[in-house]
């Protein structure tokens, strides 16, 4: 477990009470005892050890959650990661670079061009391909368009979280647009395999651009519905904008990034703050919080974060769409990958977060290490800061207004 | 007192325009779709069930190599000069038996990376995706002209029969070299002694 997140330091007090507890090994072998309660200081005829997870419907996946509830107030959060993990890294290490990319999608899935653009750009800062500007212009507009679909999501089930079942079910019908849209262009919904290190799978298909702007014509005014539907709905409202509060020093403290980041104020976008691709040619705002309702980093200030993004990736969109040059989109895929000796980091903006890869090469056709850096992975550190002295109910929301993928933080 | 006031306005207003929102939606074309009746139409190059024209297979095995999860499975074995396996439908000649062709789709992963280098282009995802079945065995789907039976036979012939050509083609390697070696009358000694240890070895 320490090798899986990095963690050398056997003397600190946290694993010494993880080796005691024998919590997660035991020799070699994977032992969850889920008996035994992790927290510890219980007061016993106070408080109350709750199970949420792993397969409650609002968990977004398969997280366990214990709470420590004193009455209906939780006192304690800890979150238990691991039920989704499929050795990614490890897996990336026996894969030629091009064989990896069906890997990635299945990191986060909801925004499977994403992790593919940030893999295949970390991969290429090694290999120094001399991209088309065609391939470039089709991997923002296809990462833009997934991220409205992975935002979509995020909406539509934080709505459902608080019990409002429309928006969920109006998000998904936009969203299936899209996933037409990337079922027509790279033949399926959602685990692609489009974007490929030194080029993309294939060209877009006739009459797709026009579809694709047909589809922002269609999207913009569901989007100003949503709002009248949820956004500024004042139960909902009343139900969210005080709930999960953090502050922009400890958001920075706990390495929350992305739209959980920016609905604190802090203006960070890595689009726009250390480009990639080809994404300083584009006139975007970045979406912050502006504390309409409530105070800032709330839940509510989350949810519309997402919203406000949304519209950003529509301005990028209209800009890119009518602009795509010409050109040949395989002429620059490498038979082989071989990357040359050297490492390399490259972060890039996800849905959710700063998503990051750290490859090492040794020369040779696969990685000799492949490390991942998941947002969701920190969000979720974050969660025992924010559901301290929360209602039980209120963490479903908080949990919600993350917006983590399980695929991602396990890999 | 006023702010509670207030509130309730506030609430009745926003719900009163979400609720004409879906009201709205009442009014409009339904977007579901009754499934197993009505189907969508797949676009043509829709990643689906995996399939292989076993006619136009060479047996290169560029496409096990490139699967990700490894769930491709080929035998196959050289054929012998007396068997004509003819071409595939692109003009590439078949050179091997292809005994065993076997797709897992329980493991496949449907990213198509193998359709890419197939060089008959024999091997294509299809757009059926109705392919559930209760038994997982039946998910092995098996492309190859051959029972098990007659793929073990056709390989004791072939090697038996590559074996003999293997050795006709050594014994006339050998008489050409004893013959080049005779013919300049053995003035030299030397290749003739190399040639020795040589039929020594091969024998």
């Amino acid at each position: 477990m320490f090798g899986l997140f990095g963690t050398s330091d056997s003397g600190s007090a946290r694993v010494q009470a993880i080796e005691k507890k024998r919590f997660w090994m035991e020799g070699d072998d994977l032992i969850v005892d889920m008996s035994t309660p992790f927290v510890e200081h219980i007061d016993e005829g106070q408080d109350m050890v709750i199970n949420m997870g792993p397969q409650h419907p609002s968990t977004h996946g398969v997280l366990r959650l214990e709470l420590v509830a004193d009455g209906e107030i939780v006192t304690k959060c800890t979150p238990h990661i691991g039920y989704l993990h499929r050795c990614f890294e490890k897996h990336a290490e026996n894969l030629p670079y091009p064989e990896v990319i069906p890997f990635c999608d299945r990191m986060d899935y909801m925004a499977s061009m994403n992790q593919d653009l940030a893999y295949c750009v970390a991969v290429e800062k090694l290999l120094q391909p001399k991209l088309p500007e065609r391939v470039e212009y089709i991997r923002v507009i296809t990462a833009e368009l997934n991220r409205i679909a992975s935002h979509l999501v995020a909406l539509g089930t934080f709505g459902n979280d608080a019990g409002a079942i429309t928006p969920f079910l109006w998000c998904f019908r936009d969203r299936e647009k899209i996933l037409d849209l990337f079922e027509w262009l790279a033949g399926a919904r959602m685990l692609y395999n489009y974007i490929w290190i030194g080029g993309v799978a294939r060209d877009l298909p006739d009459g797709w651009v026009k579809k694709a702007t047909e589809f922002l014509d269609y999207f913009e005014p569901k989007l100003e519905s949503l709002d009248g539907l949820l956004s500024f709905n004042k139960i909902f409202i009343e139900r969210t904008a005080n709930v999960g509060v953090i502050d922009k020093d400890t958001a920075i403290g706990y390495g929350l990034t992305g739209p959980n980041l920016r609905a604190t104020g802090f203006k960070w976008d890595l689009r726009r703050d250390d480009p990639y691709s080809i994404y300083d040619r584009f006139d975007f705002d970045v979406a912050v919080g502006q504390g309409d309702h409530g105070p800032l980093g709330s839940c509510w200030e989350r949810y519309y974060v997402r919203v406000r993004e949304c519209r950003e990736s529509v301005k990028i969109l209209r800009q890119a769409l009518p602009n795509i040059p010409e050109g040949n989109v395989m002429e620059a895929l490498p038979r082989r990958v071989k990357l040359p000796k050297g490492e390399v980091y490259v972060r890039t903006e996800a849905p959710k977060g700063e998503l990051g890869f750290y490859i090492v090469s040794d020369g040779g056709g696969q990685p000799f290490r492949c490390k991942g850096r998941s947002p969701c992975f920190s969000h979720v550190s974050a969660l025992d800061y924010l559901c301290r002295g929360v209602f039980v109910a209120d963490v479903v929301l908080i949990l919600g207004s993350l917006d983590v993928v399980l695929g991602e933080i396990d890999r | 007192m006023k702010g509670y006031f207030k509130d309730m306005y506030e609430a009745g207003r926003s719900l009163s325009i979400g609720l004409a929102l879906t009201m709205r939606h009442l009014f409009q074309k339904t977007v579901t779709m009754q499934y197993p009746d009505e189907k969508w139409e797949l676009p043509p190059m829709a990643k689906g069930q995996l399939h292989n024209v076993i006619e136009d297979c060479i047996g290169c095995d560029q496409c096990a190599n490139v699967c990700p999860v490894d769930c491709i499975y080929i035998e196959t074995i050289k054929a012998s000069s007396d068997v004509d396996l003819g071409k595939t439908s692109t003009g590439n000649p078949k050179r091997l038996h292809v005994l065993r062709f076997d797709i897992d789709m329980a493991k496949c992963c449907y990213c198509a990376l193998c359709t890419v280098p197939c060089p008959t282009e024999c091997l294509v995802m299809t757009n059926s995706y109705e392919n559930s079945v209760y038994d997982r065995k039946d998910l092995i789907y098996h492309y190859a002209e051959y029972t098990p039976a007659q793929a073990k036979r056709l390989r004791a012939e072939t090697e038996a029969k590559l074996a003999a050509e293997a050795d006709t083609k050594k014994k006339a390697m050998e008489a050409k070299k004893a013959a080049a070696a005779a013919a300049p009358a053995a003035p030299k000694p030397a290749p003739k002694a190399e040639a020795d240890p040589d039929s020594g070895q091969e024998n």
